[in-house]
């Protein structure tokens, strides 16, 4: 592999993703588990919303789940979002992980006219934007299994 | 605990007002109602001013052009819940003994369309194209329907409803009644919610003059009682809403509006079935539907029965949203928990005109937004 043609890539969000982010197959969501009630968040917690106490540790979340439940995103969502432009309508649900956490994140590779609740998606990481600095921006989506 | 009184209400039609500032929409509330509390005011001891998207100090640059009379002006910001958490403010500061009246105005000034996603999400969110606002009350309705059977036409339903109460309020941003067709035909906005089954963000203001029940008779023979008047934020995992990025799967705490519901029936010493008349958040269509449920209105997955039994109608033994609601008003952020209670004030003395409903003496009226603020206050005659 050619490492000097590779850009530089960073998440989104710089505290749920594993690293490095080649190949980005391998890049997992991470998460922080509360020691003292088992709750499970996105990203790095200092506290837990559940319990409140600060005694977390972080874990590395499943990469398939259930869709819970779903809409479809007819307009461009406002602000500065990244997707594609002209802009696609897009589906996004909330994805069930076996850690017990409910994941909000858009759908891709599908059918939006077509979506059911209780079917099996997996995690997806690529590229959502390139930013002014030419670093590639990290994203998660899932996608059906 | 001292009794609070409504003395006065005002109102600034919810609508779209080009290039009238909000200063001028305030304003114009906030004098109604001291007229209508047939108060000056110079003997207003106090002001709480509900507003999202308006500049600094707001309330002060609305009302000392009416007097700079020195008292405290306080903005106050909960998203959707806003104006019910300045009316608590206020409420609170009397029975302290801090101030034996006060005025809550609630304004806002918002630009068409989708807000802005900012004032509610993390850039992440925002560059991921999480920032829908609609898609949060499509995601629950969409779990509603898989878990309890509501259809899309009982949706349409409750949106067909608002339409056609708001042909009878002059206040409402739109005063049009839609066919169920018409409705389900609208474009989708996220489905399974349609464009006539949603409001808009827009302009107006309401205002509400309060005062302890002993000093009401000095100025108004019709006060209305505020019987409670509870705000909560929704508990961990309680509800899934803007700005929420995910649900637990294992803990399953009450929503916000069962909890502020259920405090506020406590506190009045009354229950669900003795509310004559109800305004609640119908940001959708949907939106109403759940909180007949979180309300105690029906069972939880019944609301979709109550539509089609006709409960919520005028005429029905609970008429809901019979301003038209948010649909048919618009959501001016700040101002709306303030523009159910002057809808209410109207229908507990009497005043409401064609959609006035028979034999009101109690009255809800609710809200909820962002971060789960929920308010929930009940008033009586």
């Amino acid at each position: 592999m050619d490492e000097m043609k590779q850009r530089n890539r960073i998440g989104v969000r710089d505290d749920i993703f594993t690293t490095p982010f080649y190949p980005s197959e391998k890049v997992r969501l991470k998460g922080s588990k509360c020691r003292v009630c088992g709750e499970v968040f996105l990203g790095k917690h200092l506290s837990c919303g559940n319990c409140a106490n600060e005694n977390m540790e972080e874990i590395i979340l499943g990469k398939r789940g259930k869709l819970w439940t779903y809409t479809i995103i007819r307009n461009r969502p406002p602000g500065d979002y990244k997707g594609p432009d002209p802009f696609v309508p897009f589906a996004e649900g909330l994805i069930e992980l076996p850690e017990g956490i409910r994941l909000l994140s858009p759908l891709t590779d599908c059918d939006v006219e077509n979506l059911k609740i209780g079917t099996e998606w997996q995690l997806l990481v690529d590229i959502l934007y390139v930013d002014d600095g030419g670093n590639e921006v990290m994203s998660f989506k899932f996608k059906p299994v | 605990m001292k009794e609070i009184a409504i003395i006065g209400v005002g109102i600034h039609k919810f609508g779209r007002f080009g290039d009238k500032p909000y200063t001028e929409i305030g304003r114009e509330a906030a004098r109604i109602a001291l007229k209508d509390a047939d108060i000056a005011w110079r003997d207003i001891q106090a002001a709480y001013v509900a507003e999202m998207y308006l500049p600094a100090t707001s309330g002060a640059r609305i009302l000392a052009p009416l007097g700079r009379t020195g008292i405290p002006i306080c903005d106050v910001e909960a998203a959707c819940a806003s104006g019910g958490v300045a009316l608590r403010q206020a409420i609170i500061g009397i029975q302290s003994g801090a101030f034996d009246n006060a005025l809550v105005l609630g304004v806002e000034k918002m630009t068409r369309g989708f807000m802005d996603p900012s004032m509610l999400y993390e850039k992440w969110q925002i560059l991921m194209g999480l920032s829908t606002n609609p898609s949060y009350w499509a995601m629950k309705a969409r779990r509603h329907m898989e878990e309890y059977g509501t259809t899309d036409l009982q949706i349409a339903k409750v949106a067909y409803k608002n339409h056609k109460n708001s042909v009878h309020n002059p206040y409402a941003m739109y005063q049009k009644e839609f066919t169920i067709e018409e409705i389900l035909k609208s474009p989708m906005v996220c489905d399974p919610i349609h464009l006539l089954e949603i409001c808009a963000p827009n302009e107006g203001a309401a205002a509400v003059v309060l005062c302890t029940k002993e000093k009401a008779r000095q100025y108004t023979n019709k006060p209305i009682m505020v019987s409670s008047c509870v705000h909560t934020i929704a508990q961990y995992s309680a509800d899934f809403r803007v700005p929420n990025e995910s649900l637990s799967t294992k803990i399953d705490n009450p929503g916000p509006t069962e909890v502020a519901g259920k405090k506020a029936f406590a506190e009045a010493g009354i229950g669900p079935e003795d509310i004559d008349i109800a305004e609640v958040q119908d940001t959708d269509a949907f939106c109403e539907i759940e909180v007949y449920e979180q309300l105690g209105f029906c069972q939880p997955g019944e609301g979709g029965r109550l539509v089609d039994d006709g409960v919520t109608e005028i005429g029905g033994r609970i008429p809901v949203n019979v301003s038209g609601g948010l649909i048919c008003k618009g959501e001016p952020v700040g101002a709306s928990h303030l523009g159910q209670i002057f809808e209410i004030v109207l229908q507990l003395r009497g005043e409401a005109g064609a959609r006035q409903v028979a034999n009101c003496k109690v009255g809800l009226a609710h809200v909820i937004g962002a971060g789960g603020n929920c308010a929930v206050t009940i008033l009586r005659k």
